[in-house]
């Protein structure tokens, strides 16, 4: 963040926003500050501070977080999913992938949504309080709304999308709703949520329409009409768009919904969104004008250029919020490690130690980011992405031990018995057929670097998640998305108790997953709970550097998040989420 | 139209041996398919020294075009085109003939065992068969893949499986047609084992029909390999097959159309070259039972 | 009974056996296969009770056999399960979806090579040996020895990228349209009718060389017919029932070869279907598909052995 650029104006609101005492939890704003109908400016910079995406382009006079639609309403925007052959279900309580909840935030709402900046507004909630200690949420829901089918909206639909979501059989991510102790509803508008310990990622993960999707609000009578099947076709929702067809293999057909409670959105009269499987069809179908828009899977990287050098798309490149390793099983010879809590001296000699630091030393990462993705990705160190704005330690690539360092690798690898590459065995490293050409590039890496072997073998992810949850394989591409908190990093992967760490493994065989450090555990704790600016970053970029030295695997690259769409698609700036595509501001011509 | 007033006379009837000089005298095609298959097999063989590149050699290079270096381009992780459709051989040829290979033995035991003996075992033998002829072999073959995972040795495997099918039947037709053949009878006069006469007087006579269906069942092991290797169900991720480098061409075709047409250039003369000389085969061994396939 | 019915009940009833004895065969198999699709479902956010409960939701806790026998019962009573990926669609609807597809892809692949390979057969045969026959026996060499998905690939290049006269990939049911139907359809039809036509060309041109050398063509020739009548009358119609045969055997290319065709345009039919659900370890969909796949071929099999056995009585009684 370059802090010289600001102007005395905006050098005033940063401070401001940066100005509460360390150990408050609550960052100096009060529970009314944090309450509804409209979070106020001071309070939005002061949470982005305190969430570290406070950036300068915030600052700039005249930002709003509620920015209206521009432009003539109608049309249709027909927008094809990349990398996917059918878009399998939109039912809030099943959904696991990305590509899937881009299209349900069109068409349900929480009570919550994020804007542009990842701060938290009312959506099917019209105001709120919070209480002083954090642990009680009041809604007042939004009067007026109604379902997609005529059914008015009120607090039973949320008391029952919360009785549907936390039961384990219906919904995959009623561990969401773990922290909630009760939901009792106070009125036909009105419901309170008691949490057992406070949250500050609860208006944000757990109630908003994209990624909470525990509390994405489902219509009852919908579901009861016609069942979970065929809701999770053609779901029922109280969105700006509503699905008028939905044949698999085929699309999805959304229309606007002309009684959506903003009379203002959405402008658009329908949208088509088609799974394109494959390649050079979605680039076909983009130039010849078949469609307007690329949603869905992330765009396969040679078309990124292709697309740039056409005059008539828009090509909008941002950080992602994810990252990708090599794993590297440490319970397998030649690179087994059983204690990662030594002090780092004695850890440096442990020969299973020197194998994985020098399998992460020898990464070129500008060489596999040229190859692999056409340079349309950030080599990365950590679990720490670019788009954590404020977290991320920029300094972190001359720091990390697994800098590349080919001398340095090849040294520790003869080091620990194997000169030259030579008796070293060959190991098997696992990646999705979709991933098979990264994973060549760096067996050829590892070929040129170190002389040694490695096979790659493109698994079913089905497959290969099995094998990397059991410990039972060598090596593993592979990595995260959607990280936009430093939790969904370091909390989700990087702790001993992680849910990705070893899930289903044989706890008498294998005491931990892919990685354990006793201080790293402690540090990703107390970040967790940190509200002050400064010190949460300490903590993260302490944590962080812990797993990248340690190799807690090898750190490979950050991925980008890249829309593409015709520049008859008017995509205001606010709307531009990166992982998300909202069309309710969208307009065309 | 006015042909069919013609009165066609039929062949001439030259002597077995002399019948593969004769008739590949006449047909061209099958002279340029055997000069064809040479070529490939010498490729095969000394791929190794042919190719200018190591097939799974990565250079910055991508996606360039027909050079001197390069005389095919490059594909998308900069390996050289021509080293990889050279090595490529080396194991399109190999499955092809190993399976077929493998079918042929397996199935052509069963389809002896089956005519010769008839009864019961004819039955159930036969009835196994036309369990699995009732499904297309390709897609046994995706499905045995699907279960037993990729690898030179399941594809072989598993593309032999599906094919023997095909075999059994002809050695059955064969050696049910054969066994009322006055010689055999002379055989068992003369005392010769059920055995013996299988193997010494049926088998040889019924392997005119068996070598055309084995060119057959070549080219569409080769087509099969290939197509498993495009879905992804072929022997791995590094060895060069054919199928294997125009499923990797794939998403860079309008970039680089030679990743799309060379390879599958090489597919198609191969199966072309082995199919002009089957059906000289056919002509010189004087087959004409419909051969499956 | 009539030696044909009696014919053709035995051949219905050995057809029946042999589907079921396919679909009995690949259910078991399909448990050897590696993978488990509940844990891929909850790759993110389950641990073992997530998984443990949803395998009871889904019925994949309780042993194989009882497996096999719920799913036996249901499948007579038209029951064929739901998918246990994503939206858990009943098998029976996304079969219903997938048959069409394929259904229209195969059929016009057959009528497109039918309508190539009849004339090509015929000007090969009446004009053995010119120059005719040898550029047609070529281009069926080249038809046969074409890698489908090859062609498939070739023919998106140049009718969609470059030239852009037709979609690259999808489907349009004909319902919404006989030119969007169609043309989804051509080149996908093409790509798998091309090495069938080839086959059917070949064996048009042999067995109506052998019809015309035949004693019968020799006697209807004597009576003095135009050469119209003696080609359509009499000839083609002796030299089809052995093509019949070889059609019915080639329709297993049409189907085999739509299973990678309908992969490169993108297109959900049986064979997309069936792919896809043994790389997902969809098991109630590859159940279902194994069925109606082996169904059709089974079935059309018999409609070709029953079609012979009336027009040729010499196989009946065999």
């Amino acid at each position: 963040m370059k802090l010289k650029n600001l102007t005395k104006e905006m050098r005033k609101l940063w401070d401001d926003a940066h100005d509460f005492d360390p150990n408050d939890p609550m960052v100096g704003l009060t529970g009314k500050d944090l309450s509804g109908p409209k979070l106020s400016r001071r309070t939005t910079l002061r949470l982005l501070a305190a969430g570290g995406t406070l950036t300068a382009a915030h600052l700039v006079p005249g930002f709003s977080t509620m920015a209206h639609a521009e432009g003539a309403a109608g049309g249709t925007l027909n927008c094809g999913w990349a990398g996917v052959a059918e878009i399998q279900t939109l039912d809030p309580a099943k959904i696991g992938q990305v590509l899937q909840f881009q299209i349900t935030s069109n068409v349900l709402s929480g009570l919550m949504h994020i804007d542009a900046s990842l701060v938290a507004q009312g959506d099917l909630a019209e105001n709120w309080t919070v209480s002083d200690d954090g642990l009680e949420y009041t809604f007042k829901l939004r009067e007026g709304v109604t379902f997609h089918n005529g059914d008015p909206f009120n607090a039973d639909d949320v008391m029952y999308t919360f009785e549907r979501s936390s039961n384990p059989d219906i919904s995959i991510h009623s561990k969401n709703l773990a922290n909630v102790e009760k939901l009792e509803k106070l009125g036909d508008y009105e419901v309170k949520f008691t949490l057992k310990q406070p949250q500050a990622s609860f208006l944000t993960k757990t109630l908003e329409r994209a990624s909470g999707r525990a509390m994405t609000i489902v219509s009852k009578g919908a579901l009861e009409q016609m069942g979970d099947a065929q809701y999770g076709l053609t779901p029922v929702g109280t969105g700006p768009f509503k699905v008028t067809e939905h044949v698999l293999g085929q699309g999805v057909v959304l229309e606007k919904f002309a009684d959506y409670y903003d009379p203002e959105r959405p402008k658009l009269d329908k949208i088509t969104i088609k799974p394109i499987d494959g390649v050079e069809p979605i680039a076909a179908a983009l130039e010849a004008g078949d469609i307007q828009y690329i949603g869905g899977n992330p765009l396969a990287a040679q078309l990124i250029d292709r697309f740039k050098s056409n005059p008539d798309l828009v090509v909008d490149i941002k950080p992602a919020p994810g990252f990708q390793s090599v794993w590297m099983n440490p319970w397998r010879e030649p690179m087994k490690v059983t204690d990662f809590d030594k002090p780092m001296d004695e850890l440096m000699k442990d020969k299973g130690f020197m194998v994985r630091l020098a399998l992460a030393k020898a990464l070129d990462r500008d060489t596999y980011v040229k190859q692999a993705h056409f340079g349309y990705a950030v080599p990365g160190y950590g679990t720490i992405n670019p788009a954590m704005a404020f977290y991320y330690d920029e300094g972190i690539a001359d720091k990390s031990l697994q800098a590349f360092d080919p001398d340095g690798a090849r040294e520790l690898l003869a080091a620990a018995g194997f000169p030259g590459g030579k008796g070293f065995p060959e190991l098997e490293l696992i990646t999705t057929p979709a991933q098979k050409r990264n994973g060549l590039v760096l067996a050829n890496i590892y070929k040129q670097v170190l002389g040694i072997t490695i096979k790659v073998v493109p698994k079913e992810f089905s497959v290969g998640i099995q094998d990397f949850n059991n410990c039972e394989y060598d090596m593993r591409l592979g990595g995260s998305g959607g990280d936009y908190d430093p939790d969904d990093g370091v909390v989700d992967w990087m702790k001993t108790t992680s849910k990705f760490n070893g899930r289903t493994r044989d706890t008498e065989k294998y005491a931990f997953g892919y990685f354990s450090n006793a201080e790293a555990d402690k540090l990703i704790d107390e970040q967790s709970v940190t509200a002050d600016l400064e010190k949460r970053k300490a903590l993260v970029q302490e944590a962080n550097q812990i797993t990248s030295d340690r190799v807690a695997c090898g750190f490979l690259y950050h991925p980008v998040d890249v829309q593409v769409r015709h520049k008859s698609v008017n995509f205001p700036a606010e709307s531009r989420i990166p992982g998300l595509h909202d069309f309710d501001r969208v307009t065309l011509g | 139209m006015s042909d069919i007033t013609q009165n066609l006379d039929s062949d001439p009837q030259p002597k077995r041996r002399s019948r593969f000089r004769a008739t590949l005298v006449r047909d061209r095609k099958a002279q340029a398919g055997l000069a064809v298959l040479l070529l490939f097999v010498i490729g095969a063989i000394f791929a190794p020294l042919l190719a200018p590149f190591d097939p799974n050699e990565m250079t910055l290079d991508m996606m360039s075009g027909l050079s001197w270096t390069h005389p095919l381009g490059t594909d998308d992780l900069g390996r050289d085109l021509l080293s990889r459709i050279l090595h490529g051989t080396r194991v399109s040829l190999f499955i092809g003939v190993s399976t077929v290979g493998i079918a042929l033995a397996i199935g052509i035991a069963l389809g002896l065992v089956a005519g010769y003996f008839g009864g019961w075992l004819d039955l159930i033998i036969m009835r196994y068969i036309d369990l699995q002829w009732a499904f297309p072999n390709f897609i046994i073959a995706v499905y045995l893949v699907a279960v037993f995972g990729t690898g030179l040795l399941n594809v072989i495997v598993a593309l032999s499986l599906a094919f023997v099918d095909d075999f059994a039947r002809v050695a059955r037709s064969m050696t049910l047609s054969l066994r009322e053949e006055q010689y055999v009878d002379a055989a068992r006069t003369l005392g010769f084992s059920k055995a013996r006469t299988l193997f010494i007087h049926i088998l040889p006579n019924a392997v005119a029909p068996i070598i055309v269906q084995a060119t057959v069942s070549v080219s569409y092991a080769i087509l099969g390999e290939a197509s498993l290797s495009f879905l992804g169900l072929g022997v791995d991720a590094y060895t060069p097959t054919w199928g294997l480098i125009l499923a990797d061409g794939r998403g860079f075709i309008t970039q680089a159309w030679w990743l799309g047409v060379f390879p599958g250039l090489a597919i198609m003369l191969v199966v072309l070259a082995i199919n002009f000389v089957g059906d000289w085969l056919r002509d010189a061994l004087d087959v004409r039972q419909a051969v499956e396939g | 009974m009539a030696p044909v019915a009696s014919y053709m009940l035995r051949r219905l009833i050995g057809s029946i056996i042999v589907m079921w004895a396919v679909a009995t065969l690949v259910f078991f198999m399909l448990r050897l296969v590696p993978g488990d699709p509940v844990a891929a479902m909850l790759a993110d956010a389950g641990g073992p009770d997530e998984i443990e409960a949803m395998k009871r939701s889904l019925g994949l806790d309780r042993s194989v056999f009882v497996q096999y026998v719920i799913w036996f019962q249901n499948m007579l009573q038209g029951d064929l399960g739901s998918s246990i990926y994503g939206s858990r669609a009943a098998v029976t609807d996304v079969l219903t979806q997938a048959i069409p597809r394929t259904l229209s892809l195969s059929l016009l692949a057959f009528v497109i090579a039918l309508v190539i390979a009849l004339p090509a057969g015929i000007l090969s045969a009446t004009r053995r040996n010119s120059a005719t026959d040898t550029t047609v026996s070529l281009l069926a060499f080249l038809g046969l020895s074409m890698p489908d998905f090859w062609l498939a690939i070739l023919l998106i290049i140049v009718f969609a990228a470059n030239l852009q006269w037709l979609p690259a990939i999808g489907y349009v049911p004909l319902a919404e349209g006989v030119w969007p139907w169609f043309s989804h359809l051509i080149l996908p039809a093409i790509a798998i009718g091309t090495a069938f036509s080839a086959i059917i060309a070949r064996m048009i041109r042999s067995s109506l060389l052998e019809v015309l050398k035949s004693d019968y063509m020799r006697t209807a020739r004597a009576k003095g017919l135009t050469p119209w009548m003696l080609m359509f009358g009499h000839a083609l119609p002796n030299a089809m029932i052995p093509v019949i045969t070889v059609i019915g055997i080639a329709f297993a290319l049409l189907i085999s070869g739509a299973v990678v065709v309908e992969n490169v345009f993108a297109i959900k039919g049986l064979g997309r279907v069936l792919i896809e659900g043994i790389l997902n370890r969809d098991y109630p969909v590859v159940q279902g598909a194994v069925l109606v796949v082996s169904a059709i071929f089974v079935f059309s099999n018999l409609i070709v052995d029953l079609l012979y056995g009336v027009i040729d009585p010499r196989i009946r009684l065999n």
